[in-house]
């Protein structure tokens, strides 16, 4: 009976609505994917450099090599740029930017070398793109609480990258 | 100090569905602290007006974490803790068609 007049009264005059909200988040987040996805960008960046070393010809086999060499720069460094924008949008909240003060600017430097990354062949950028995303690897697995450590990469280019330890 | 909401959404069933009504008030906290299990509304600031299970307090930093009871439910296992300042109240009558 209460209920039907509660009823009655929210059609004609609707009461606020208090959402019990939900949706259906994976919670699987790792920034393992944007490292080597820098990574990446670095190895194609040297793989350019060495075709363009051995001289010859440049015929179409060649443009075949550096045509895919820059098209896997270009999506990998696009890659790297949208798996940080998630983790900063979805993953970190209030209370982590608080702890990691550092985090907008860093997030805004990533932008910027990933799109240098992909305008250019800069291997410089490139490195410093890992390494600002090492850098956020370190704050994202401190939001965790779970420590890391710097080790290098058992494949080319062999950079040093961020790992948590489990 | 009593406020009527009315609940949109799946986040605390089977116990309150969408469509129930709730009367939440503070005046429950002016003689306890929130304790686990209690059922509260509190405004966050991307969710909005959220109803949520009280999962803990810390008198301390008067933080609290908000579950819900439903495996899908957006809470403090996705945003975190939430400041005691942000409650609206606990929920005093939980209105339902089937009662």
């Amino acid at each position: 009976m209460i209920y039907k007049l509660l009823n009655s009264i929210d059609q004609a005059r609707p009461f606020e609505r208090l959402s019990a909200h939900c949706d259906i988040p994976c919670g699987i987040y790792d920034p393992i994917i944007a490292q080597i996805a820098a990574l990446t960008v670095v190895r194609m960046i040297d793989l350019m450099t060495d075709l363009d070393n051995k001289g010859g010809e440049k015929n179409k086999d060649y443009i075949n090599s550096m045509s895919r060499y820059v098209t896997i720069k270009e999506e990998h460094a696009e890659k790297a740029k949208a798996e940080i924008r998630v983790i900063w949008g979805d993953f970190l909240k209030a209370q982590h930017l608080e702890k990691y003060p550092n985090t907008h600017a860093l997030v805004h430097q990533i932008m910027q070398l990933g799109s240098k990354a992909r305008q250019t062949t800069d291997r410089e950028a490139a490195l410093q793109l890992v390494e600002a995303i090492n850098q956020f690897a370190e704050i994202f697995w401190g939001a965790k609480n779970i420590p890391t450590k710097r080790a290098i990469a058992p494949y080319a280019p062999n950079l040093e990258l961020v790992y948590p330890v489990l | 100090m009593l406020h009527i909401f009315r609940i949109h959404g799946n986040s605390l069933e089977p116990e309150y569905q969408s469509g129930d009504f709730v009367m939440v008030s503070k005046i429950p906290f002016l003689f306890h602290p929130p304790k686990p299990g209690e059922v509260i509304g509190f405004i966050h600031p991307a969710f909005g007006l959220l109803i949520k299970q009280i999962g803990s307090y810390n008198p301390q930093t008067q933080q609290l974490t908000v579950l819900g009871t439903h495996p899908d439910s957006v809470d403090s296992r996705e945003f975190g803790e939430i400041s005691s300042q942000t409650i609206i109240g606990k929920v005093l009558w939980h209105i339902h068609p089937h009662r």
